[in-house]
């Protein structure tokens, strides 16, 4: 779950103003080589029923990563692993391991809102956007992101609320070109992890439909923990399903 | 005495003006009419082979061995520059280009679908093809990552000219990549592969993102309708895939032997009724002066000479029928390659089979020349039971009787 | 007056055959043509539809547009005890159809793969009966796979293999089974044979958690040409707004569309055809007229009226075209009968055609008693329309000088 490291990243580096992108650099150096170690608890909300899921998430960079779903029983010894561009799934149910082919890869990741967009993306939104404050409100700054020229990005362009005392986002709103919400993200319940804030509850919301959304928890959150590389490889697949 | 024949038969075919006016009308309309369909149906085909062509694979293709099977960007043609600028020499071509193609994801914001990139050169596509008529809004560009997206696909993705739109595809080394583009044109192609599914950039940029050499490509397409051409072609480049535009659309070839075999019918028919029709007033009108011959007979006329006469009344007819219907065909004609006939109601089927809403016509030399040789055919055959009937006639009884 | 047209038409005999013949012979090619194209539409259309596609179906608003696992129908069987009532209505099924990736040793396929009900689509659609190789599905078959003989080339498999199948499931949540390649089919259709697949649903329903829930219901009529009215039955016993009844019409448009566009294209080159044979009736009808022209002149001096003449007139067109069309009719009629129940086969065919979804080589006509009327009505009133001419022509003359016509 790598793709969801990116944003965290994104939403703890982001700061005010044109003197934040050596210091983003910075920051985002610094977070390339972390080892991250996550339990999430993930909601899945659509028009027919709900759905809920956990999982065990291990990533080295932003290049190495692998999930492991321990809920619900049906799908639990079910393993993911992601390394550079290649996808693997494990299904202990059917004993194989599947390659996942480029052209399922960009598809929406079992069915929750979060989009190929966010899945492909390789740079980060401090490469691919320009930042502009458009307001300021107490402790708690409105950024408008527009994506640059040559940006391959989707969005029209991206609002998001920073609370500066914790540099985590409380809201970003997602716009397509004709300047109308597409969807946009909750952050709440931010906690401090060694030097770094970050929200624990997520929500990302389909801005047309109620009850379309999908809400991450993570239970568990360990930065610099140790992670074998053992984990990265395809023997992971099968070796950590049980 | 061929002068005197040549007036007297003038005179004699207009003996009965209203009748021989019928006559004139008829073979004028059912020509015009028949013209008129031929050329409507020869304009459809040619029409849509021609669009066919230029947007797609030209006279002759070249692709790797399997890529029309696989469609994996992996199957190029190396060093395809050199085997351009190789067959560019070559007799009979054209017009050669390179095309560089790769399957991926269109996305917008709220929308993604599968779609086709094709790599471009627009200078070369333009002489190729003249491209730029396929444009049916924005503008012919492919600067600045500008794109252009078939009709269909853009109604598809909900997408319009400055809409920006991201591919994603796997690159030659395996990774996925994205890129954007702006939609700067929408193209109607007819050419309905094309048109639900494709998008055009400039090859270069798309070299730069699939991180394929500039000196390869997927497709070398050639324009040169020699014959000899397509065997030179082939056995020069035996190690790759060369075909023909009929080969790759063998469904073409069968339109157009149904087209000629149609309008084949179509005319046997037209010209047996229209025989008919000249057959029934000829005849009708040696019956009424059949006095007259036998006369002309009498006096020392020698048959030979009525027999031209009879020919020549018949044959004046034909010709200034031929001509009345050779000037309304040619209205006609003309209105349809100009205007052509408004089907856009059944639109969506028309282009499912790679036809235009609007069909323009096509005039060919070989309407009127068949035609003219068909009408003097009939005319002449027209007279013969008559000339028979005079042939066999006795002077005296014929003076003699009643009428 | 109209044993007066009968004496004149047994007199005149040139014309009278050859008008005869004329409008025998447009009548008939007129009636077979028309019937021969109708036929091959209809032919066209049923095979078509024959594959997969229901004459109706009934789908959730939106499914269609957006699709997805949102817009099920949750509840099949509420409305197939419905339609039990409905006459009209052939057979129904329920399918449940999904997009999943089919994987072998080496390959993998995206694939439509559709839970279906086999004792059902035995009788609606023509999937069981384009077996190619191994057996068709029952209910019983488990996880047998019946897959398009495409789609098993580039899977590259063999009746028994095992085949992976990775998709979602109706709550989005992940499927996976393995399933054994039962049998393979071949419909003709190139996208068709290299994207389906099915499933019995006894199997995939457990698999899927779809019991009792479809993508859509598919529906066969008794009779093709009486969907509509079969259909907006359907959609009063449906009573539900977010459900849809549609039929052919709308699912296969564009086939729709084609097929009046070769409507068009052979109504055009028939009219071409009539107009030629007008024109020669015309003549034919003047040509008499006019050598009957003292004639005509001396019966207004003795007292005729217009209205005579014209009634004289009409009377022999009448008589002529009533001949020839009785004749022509009970021919033609069997003609388009026989053909009906015995199309004409051109081998070959269906292999030229496949891409346009021509997939039999047989050739029905059209039996249709409304459409064989309207053709024979239309040559009955080119006739009529033949004898304007000629009657003006008789007006132009003053009696007086008529009667001393030469």
């Amino acid at each position: 779950m790598r793709r969801i490291i990116l944003p965290i990243l994104m939403m703890t580096t982001l700061l005010i103003a044109s003197e934040a992108e050596n210091i983003i650099k910075k920051l985002d150096d610094n977070m390339r080589g972390q080892n991250i170690y996550m339990q999430i608890s993930m909601k899945i909300s659509s028009l027919s029923h709900v759905r809920t899921m956990k999982m065990q998430s291990y990533s080295q960079g932003t290049k190495k990563s692998f999930v492991k779903i321990i809920y619900p029983p049906r799908e639990k010894g079910i393993t993911f692993l992601s390394l550079d561009n290649q996808m693997w799934q494990y299904v202990p149910k059917i004993e194989r391991v599947i390659k996942i082919p480029p052209s399922m890869m960009l598809q929406k990741w079992m069915g929750s809102d979060i989009t190929n967009d966010d899945m492909v993306k390789q740079s980060s939104i401090v490469e691919d956007y320009d930042p502009k404050i458009i307001k300021r409100d107490g402790s708690v700054v409105t950024i408008e992101l527009t994506p640059k020229e040559d940006a391959a990005v989707v969005w029209g362009k991206i609002i998001t609320n920073i609370d500066t005392t914790t540099y985590t986002s409380k809201k970003d709103i997602f716009y397509d070109e004709d300047n109308k919400e597409v969807r946009y993200f909750i952050y709440d319940k931010v906690k401090k992890f060694g030097k770094y804030y970050l929200p624990t509850y997520w929500r990302v919301q389909s801005s047309d439909k109620e009850n379309r959304y999908t809400e991450i928890i993570l239970e568990e959150v360990e930065y610099d923990r140790d992670i074998s590389d053992m984990y990265f490889q395809n023997s992971a697949l099968k070796r950590f399903s049980r | 005495m061929y002068k005197l024949i040549l007036k007297m038969a003038w005179k004699n075919s207009f003996l009965r003006p209203a009748r021989t006016l019928l006559v004139i009308t008829m073979i004028a309309v059912s020509m015009s009419m028949m013209l008129a369909i031929q050329g409507l149906y020869d304009g459809m085909v040619k029409n849509m082979i021609d669009k066919n062509k230029r947007s797609g694979s030209g006279d002759i293709s070249l692709y790797a061995q399997d890529y029309r099977v696989e469609k994996d960007i992996k199957y190029i043609i190396k060093d395809a520059l050199k085997i351009k600028e190789d067959i560019q020499k070559l007799e009979g071509v054209k017009a050669v280009v390179l095309r560089l193609l790769a399957d991926g994801l269109l996305s917008t914001a709220r929308k993604s679908s599968f779609a086709s990139i094709h790599g471009i050169d627009l200078n070369e596509e333009e002489e190729f093809g003249e491209f730029s008529k396929f444009l049916k809004q924005g503008e012919i560009n492919l600067n600045k990552r500008g794109a252009l997206i078939g009709i269909e696909l853009a109604k598809t993705l909900k997408v319009r000219v400055g809409s920006k739109i991201i591919f994603s595809a796997q690159d030659s080394s395996g990774d996925i990549n994205s890129i954007a583009l702006r939609v700067r044109g929408i193209l109607q192609t007819t050419n309905v592969g094309l048109d639900t599914n494709s998008i055009f950039v400039d090859i270069k940029s798309l070299h730069k993102f699939l991180g394929t050499s500039s000196k390869d490509a997927t497709q070398i397409a050639v324009m040169g309708e020699d014959e000899k051409l397509l065997h030179v072609v082939k056995s020069n480049y035996s190690n790759l895939d060369v075909k023909s535009f009929l080969e790759l659309q063998p469904m073409i070839k069968q339109m157009q032997e149904m087209m000629v075999i149609f309008n084949s019918i179509t005319f046997f028919i037209v010209m047996s009724v229209v025989f008919i029709g000249i057959f029934g007033v000829v005849y009708v009108s040696i019956l009424d002066r059949i006095r007259e011959f036998g006369i002309l007979l009498g006096i020392g006329m020698q048959y030979k000479y009525i027999r031209v006469q009879i020919f020549l009344e018949s044959i004046i007819v034909g010709l200034i029928g031929y001509l009345g219907g050779a000037v309304l065909g040619i209205v006609f004609l003309v209105y349809l390659r100009d205007y052509g006939l408004d089907l856009s109601s059944f639109s969506d089927a028309l282009e499912m089979w790679g036809y235009e809403a609007v069909i323009t016509g096509t005039i060919k030399v070989s309407y009127f020349t068949s035609t003219f040789w068909a009408i003097i055919t009939a005319s002449v055959l027209s007279v013969i039971i008559p000339l028979r009937k005079i042939k066999k006639l006795n002077p005296i009884e014929v003076i003699k009787a009643e009428k | 007056m109209f044993s007066f047209a009968l004496k004149n038409i047994l007199f005149y005999k040139g014309r009278s055959i050859t008008t005869f013949i004329l409008t025998f012979i447009s009548a008939m090619f007129f009636v077979v043509f028309v019937s021969w194209q109708d036929g091959s539409h209809n032919s066209m259309l049923e095979n078509s539809l024959k594959i997969y596609t229901g004459a109706i179906e009934i789908y959730h608003k939106d499914y269609r547009n957006v699709g997805g696992n949102e817009y099920l129908i949750p509840d099949a069987k509420s409305i197939t005890d419905k339609l039990s009532s409905i006459e009209g209505i052939e057979a129904f099924s329920t399918r449940y159809e999904t997009y999943g990736l089919l994987s072998s040793k080496e390959h993998s396929a995206a694939s439509m793969v559709a839970g279906i009900e086999p004792e059902k689509e035995k009788v609606l659609s023509s999937i069981a009966l384009s077996l190619r190789d191994g057996e068709f599905l029952d209910k019983n078959s488990a996880n047998c796979l019946y897959a398009g003989v495409e789609l098993v080339k580039k899977l590259k498999l063999h009746v028994g293999d095992e085949v992976t199948f990775v998709g979602g499931a109706s709550d989005d949540s992940f499927a996976a089974d393995i399933f054994k390649l039962c049998g393979t089919f071949k419909t003709g259709s190139f996208e068709f044979d290299s994207t389906a697949s099915f499933v019995s649903r006894a199997y995939f329903d457990e698999l899927m958690y779809a019991k009792n829930m479809a993508s859509y219901i598919t529906i066969k009529v008794k009779n093709l040409d009486g969907v509509d009215r079969v259909n907006s039955e359907i959609s009063k016993v449906l009573d539900d707004e977010d459900l849809e009844s549609l039929t052919w019409k709308t699912l296969m448009k564009t086939m729709v569309e084609a097929m009046e566009v070769d409507n068009v294209f052979g109504y055009i080159s028939l009219s071409l055809f009539l107009v030629v044979i007008f024109f020669v009736i015309m003549i034919y009808g003047f040509i008499n007229v006019s050598s009957r022209i003292k004639e005509f002149g001396v019966l207004k001096c003795i007292g005729l009226s217009r209205a005579n003449i014209f009634s004289l007139l009409f009377f022999e067109i009448f008589i002529l075209s009533s001949a020839a069309i009785v004749l022509a009719t009970p021919i033609a009629g069997y003609i388009c009968y026989y053909y009906t129940i015995n199309p004409i086969v051109i081998e070959g065919f269906a292999e030229m055609y496949k891409d346009y979804g021509v997939v039999s080589n047989e050739m029905p006509f059209d039996f249709n008693i409304y459409t064989m009327s309207w053709n024979l009505g239309l040559i009955y009133i080119l006739n009529f329309l033949s004898i304007l001419y000629p009657y003006f022509y008789i007006n132009s003359y003053e009696p007086i000088e008529a009667s001393r016509h030469v």
